[in-house]
């Protein structure tokens, strides 16, 4: 049998931030621009999709951030087995790629997930990361794709204090060690 | 310490704490709050360091970040040290050490000095003029020059210390926290403005922290009194974060600012470890209240330098802050009222002060009135001709001023003095404000430039714009802030404020002596030894722009910028050459204000995080199979693997051989990937590349070449079509994410028409390539349900498989010429794929190559790299590869290009192989090409741009782009290397299987 490998191995805490990676999950990258395209994601997906720059909708399973006027990521909050993520993958790519409404992609394994906890994951954030958030911090659902570190990330507020982070699975542990080594001096 | 220099009066030093340091080897006590100035001067210790040129002694001028002598080697240990630091800002701490710069073999007897008796022999712009004439003895010179060039010594071992960035958004940012930053930061912040306040200082309040007069009052209270309850009241407000020790290093566009704050400097040195040295924070601001107060004026005269001559507001704040007293005997010259609240303070606390020296006619001012009750003699319209002393300053010599000022008259009498307070008036800290780009004005009045406009969200308040007396700060600085930040605050309305306020202002930038100039060091530019005479020397050679005389002279050019000589070299400049200093500008005043440490710049990027490194999901294997890695892009590749003491040569050898004989096994995970979907996916792609698409087989490969729009090889892959509307795009590993930028921005902006959508997968998919006689059998064990015949599975075609349950796809395509395939799997289990495969093929001997081999392998096939046989320069014609130009094709990117007249001459350079008389030299890369070696100048025709040893040849072979050289082939041509010239003979670029049977093999 094939072995699954992680890039990240444990989860670390340190005071007032808890950083743990949360793989497998499902993650699809959707393209489309035209109505019908986005009635059908709605219908296959019981989601909205969301349409204001840098938010996102969602519901138990699934979440859906906007990252471009036709561009979006479908993620799911728990971790996968690999039989749902090809059924969830290969359905969508036949009523929607197929069907010629938009495009249809598995990065499930391009993106690395990390969750961030605690009160002052903004102050760690803040060591590497351009981005004002000042208003993000209390925006439930909020989406950016910014840098960290010079690397390219995408954010998700998923709750008070609590973050969804997405780096290219390449750059995962370059990443993880300096959150781990910013997180030091906070 | 000398008892007797240190008063007891003083609110801000803890005078129970006593604090131990080493100043030149000698131990010395101070106070926790000390400066190293501070602590020194009460020590009794004037002399700090020698000058730049003359190695004149020199001491402690000022008791701010614009101090020009007082520069030290700050940090004991020699590795760790710190050239260049004012001791005027170093917080003392225990255990500090500090040295004298630009001396040997020490501060008190310097053989640098004999400069000083030197200097008609060096003139100003002495080192331009060596450069001249006589032409050969610049080689005398040069040796003494770059001996004496520069001051302090660098560290010689890797900084240990930790610093790190930190970014900062808000409302409103004030720079600088006294009297007006104060006001700003409290009316911002009440009202809701997330506010920042910054003061480089320890502590807030400026220079009214330690104003305690009768003359400068705000409701009845002392101004130092109302201020502290001020600062009091500021740490209940929210919205407000006070950073002190944090001083603004740069003032850029949009309000984007840089400070460095300094968090351990002050600290004792056992309380440092493993924390943050210094942070360098990156702010946003809406808004920007810059209240940097203004710089106290030295004044030009004869001898102006001397250890012991401190400006007079300086002297005020060693008193009335530090508690110290810069001298016994004290005599201030001055242009101005300032120098008057400096004797009433020393005054005060039992200083006796010999004489004010004022160049202005009598003036009754409160502040003037209040010393003459105080019975301080004032010698009216005089001004001080000569100090005398050489280590320190002894004594003054004093004359009176002619009617228009010009000259001095009457007799010269001599006053003995310990120190000497000067004061020129003041110039306001505007150097923030033109660092962003804001301009200035000049007021004639007092000679100041002030802020006048600025394109950003931004003002000036306080005395950086202008406004010098209690009054006027207080009342301007409340209604500007008001106004600036639409507000209504009225917390400052109906104060009562009493002020004393100057009454009569002169100015005379250089001051006249009884000498004659030339026989005078009236000193402009202390830390540079520039002085006035230097100056008109330059005007007198026929340099006229401030900015030409600033690098003459090199006035205003040292580690202080000219904090304290510009104006005085403006006006000079001004008065010699008969224009209106307004009209003559400033020189720029450029970042950082203060000099950064490369620390605070470089932050956490260094050791493991000096650049980010991107992983293969197969990294680890390689790293336990004692692979070397090469850098590509940021990528960490496998370059080859050694076994026991194997060099590079030895191992690519044997990886090559095994790949061509047996089978090898690399990873190509780093490829770019790009999935593309869409109805008009095939149009796409015939748009991208040279090549047809639209007959492209649903399930086969084909390689493309893509241009540029000036018709220059760009990238090139392979693309496999996946479905109907659906391919798979790779790029080269560099040039991954610069082509998917390019793509997405011809699809939304040149074809918007297309139904076209793109993602990277990149990182979704490792990539195993397998090559070599036996990679079929080794395929064939690894997804067994897959037909691996050539008629079912030719080759650039691709098939879905399954291995293990998981999807994957392999692809039969090579670079390499061997028969090969590359599978490409989620990245989660690429590793395990790896090690499978490596299994499997243990029978076979398969071996791991890497990166260099892979380029050996190809360039034995004549395949190009994009990026290494291409520079940019280089179309597909050049690079003799028309076949993959399609003719019939309506467009595509880089096409029009193609048929420029330049783009179709012969004689461009055009990729050939090369191959050496010797087979067993090796040409190097990079290395010139010649048809003629005798002639002169000798015409370079081309270079080489690979070059191998190829075991598989058992010769050495070579790629090289050569003018005209498609029709060159079997001429012989010489690449001249330093101590030899190769003899070599240009051949066709397929030097193995020319008529590819290994790839079906």
């Amino acid at each position: 049998m094939l072995n699954y490998n992680s890039t990240i191995i444990e989860a670390k805490e340190y005071s007032d931030i808890k950083i743990s990676e949360v793989e497998p999950t499902l993650k699809i990258n959707l393209r489309g621009k035209n109505r019908d395209f986005v009635t059908k994601i709605g219908k296959e997906l019981s989601i909205i999709l969301p349409t204001d720059p840098n938010t996102s909708s969602g519901n138990k399973e699934l979440n859906l951030l906007w990252l471009s006027p036709d561009e979006w990521l479908i993620y799911s909050n728990d971790k996968n087995n690999l039989e749902t993520i090809n059924s969830s993958e290969d359905k969508l790519f036949n009523d929607i790629s197929k069907t010629k409404l938009g495009s249809v992609t598995n990065v499930t394994d391009h993106w690395i997930m990390i969750n961030l906890k605690g009160p002052k994951i903004f102050d760690m954030l803040s060591a590497g990361c351009p981005f004002n958030f000042n208003k993000f911090k209390y925006s439930k659902g909020a989406v950016t794709q910014t840098l960290l570190n010079h690397v390219d990330v995408i954010i998700h507020n998923k709750d008070i204090n609590n973050l969804n982070l997405f780096v290219r699975r390449s750059f995962s542990n370059h990443l993880w060690l300096w959150m781990n080594d910013s997180a030091r001096f906070v | 310490m000398s008892r007797n220099l240190r008063i007891t009066n003083n609110k801000f030093i803890d005078q129970t704490s006593r604090i131990s340091f080493k100043f030149d080897g000698k131990t010395l006590y101070g106070f926790k709050g000390d400066t190293l100035a501070s602590a020194l001067l009460a020590n009794d210790i004037h002399l700090i360091g020698r000058s730049f040129k003359y190695h004149r002694p020199r001491g402690i001028m000022t008791c701010g970040s614009e101090e020009p002598n007082a520069i030290v080697q700050a940090g004991n240990d020699a590795s760790m040290t710190e050239p260049n630091t004012r001791a005027t800002e170093i917080e003392l701490y225990e255990g500090l050490e500090a040295s004298s710069q630009n001396c040997w073999p020490s501060v008190n007897f310097d053989i640098g000095a004999i400069n000083n008796f030197f200097s008609p022999l060096i003139p100003a712009a002495f080192y331009y003029k060596t450069f001249m004439w006589p032409a050969n003895f610049w080689k005398l010179y040069e040796y003494f020059i770059r001996k004496s060039a520069g001051l302090g010594k660098s560290p010689t071992q890797p900084d240990k210390d930790i610093y790190d960035h930190r970014y900062l958004h808000c409302d409103v940012l004030v720079v600088g926290g006294g009297i007006s930053g104060i006001i700003a930061a409290k009316t911002a912040a009440k009202n809701n403005l997330n506010t920042v306040l910054i003061d480089d200082k320890n502590n807030l309040g400026g220079t009214t922290i330690f104003q305690q007069n009768e003359c400068f009052k705000i409701n009845n209270s002392y101004s130092n009194e109302w201020l502290k309850k001020e600062i009091e009241t500021l740490n209940s407000i929210k919205n407000l974060t006070i950073k002190t020790r944090t001083t603004l290093a740069a003032y850029h566009s949009y309000n984007y600012l840089l400070a460095r704050e300094n968090l351990t400097d002050h600290l004792d040195l056992n309380e440092r470890k493993d924390k943050i040295r210094q942070r360098l924070w990156k702010i946003r601001a809406k808004k920007v209240i810059i209240a940097t107060g203004a710089m106290e004026r030295p004044l030009i005269f004869n001898n102006n330098d001397r250890p012991g001559v401190i400006l007079s507001y300086s002297i005020k704040k060693y008193i009335d802050y530090f508690g110290v007293k810069c001298g016994q005997k004290i005599s201030l010259f001055t242009n101005n009222d300032s120098a008057y609240e400096t004797a009433i303070s020393l005054s005060n606390s039992g200083v006796s002060v010999n004489s004010v020296v004022d160049i202005r006619d009598r003036t009754n001012s409160l502040i003037v009135q209040q010393a003459e009750k105080l019975g301080i003699k004032i010698h009216w319209k005089s001004a001080v001709v000569n100090t005398n002393g050489y280590k320190k300053i002894t004594s003054i010599e004093i004359m009176k001023l002619s009617d228009d000022d010009t000259t001095v008259v009457g007799k010269k009498i001599k006053q003995e003095c310990d120190c000497l307070g000067i004061s020129g008036g003041w110039t306001p800290r505007v150097h923030l404000f033109t660092q962003s780009g804001g301009k200035l004005k000049f007021r004639d009045e007092d000679n100041v430039f002030l802020p006048d406009k600025s394109e950003l969200d931004q003002i000036s308040i306080g005395s950086c714009n202008g406004d010098f007396e209690l009054d006027s700060v207080v009342k301007n600085s409340v209604i500007s802030t008001n106004k600036f930040l639409k507000v209504n605050n009225n917390d400052y309305e109906n104060l009562k404020i009493n002020s004393s306020n100057e009454i009569n202002k002169k100015n005379i930038w250089l001051l006249p002596s009884n000498k004659p100039l030339g026989k005078t060091k009236p000193f402009l530019d202390f830390q540079n030894d520039s002085t006035a005479n230097d100056v008109k020397l330059a005007l007198r050679e026929g340099f006229k722009s401030i900015e030409h005389v600033k690098r003459y002279t090199t006035t205003g050019m040292a580690t202080d910028q000219g904090k304290l000589s510009n104006m005085h070299a403006l006006g000079i400049i001004a008065e010699t050459a008969d224009v209106k200093m307004g009209e003559l500008g400033t020189t720029t005043f450029r970042p950082p204000y203060t000099p950064l440490t490369f620390g605070a710049i470089v932050g956490r990027n260094v050791g493991e995080f000096f650049d980010i490194t991107r992983r293969t999901p197969m990294h680890d294997w390689h790293a336990k199979h004692n692979a070397e890695f090469e850098n590509v892009g940021q990528w960490k590749r496998a370059w080859y693997y050694p076994i026991e003491n194997e060099s590079i040569h030895e191992a690519v050898q044997r990886e090559s051989k095994a790949a061509r004989d047996s089978a090898g096994i690399l990873d190509a995970s780093t490829l770019g990937k790009i999935d593309i979907q869409g109805s008009d996916a095939s149009e796409f792609l015939n748009r991208v590349y040279t090549n047809a698409w639209s007959k492209l087989e649903i399930g086969k490969c084909r390689y493309g070449l893509m241009l540029n729009e000036d018709g220059m090889v760009y990238d090139d892959g392979v693309t496999t079509r996946l479905g109907e509307n659906h391919y798979i795009m790779t790029t080269t590993t560099g040039g991954a994410a610069n082509v998917l930028g390019k793509l997405e921005d011809y699809l939304q902006t040149e074809w918007p028409e297309l139904d076209v959508y793109l993602t990277s997968v990149t990182d979704h998919y490792a990539t195993v390539s397998i090559c070599g006689p036996n990679s079929k059998k080794i395929i064939s064990k690894v997804i067994p349900d897959l037909n691996l015949s050539d008629k079912e599975f030719p080759h650039m075609s691709f098939r879905n498989a399954l291995i293990d349950n998981i999807k994957c796809r392999v692809m039969r395509i090579s670079f390499t010429g061997e028969h090969s395939y590359e599978i490409n799997i989620q990245s989660s289990y690429g590793k395990s794929l790896w090690e499978k495969c490596f299994e499997a093929g243990k029978e076979f001997d398969i071996t791991p190559y890497g990166t260099e081999t892979m380029h050996l392998l190809r360039a034995e096939k004549g395949f190009i790299i994009a990026g290494q046989d291409t520079d940019g320069t280089m179309t597909p014609v050049d690079l003799q590869m028309d076949w993959i130009i399609s003719k019939k094709k309506y467009d595509f990117i880089g096409k029009r290009s193609l048929y420029r007249s330049d783009t179709i001459r012969d004689d461009r350079k055009q990729l050939v192989g090369l191959l050496t008389d010797d087979p067993n030299v090796v040409l190097e890369e990079g290395a010139q090409i010649v048809l003629e070696t005798k002639k002169q100048p000798i015409e370079m025709l081309g270079h080489v741009t690979s070059s191998y040893f190829s075991p598989n040849l058992n010769k050495s072979i070579a790629l090289a782009v050569v003018k005209n050289g498609k029709k060159l082939k079997g001429q012989k041509m010489f690449v001249p290397m330093k101590n030899k010239t190769i003899n070599v003979t240009i051949t066709d670029t397929v030097f193995l299987d020319k008529e590819n049977k290994r790839l079906n093999a």
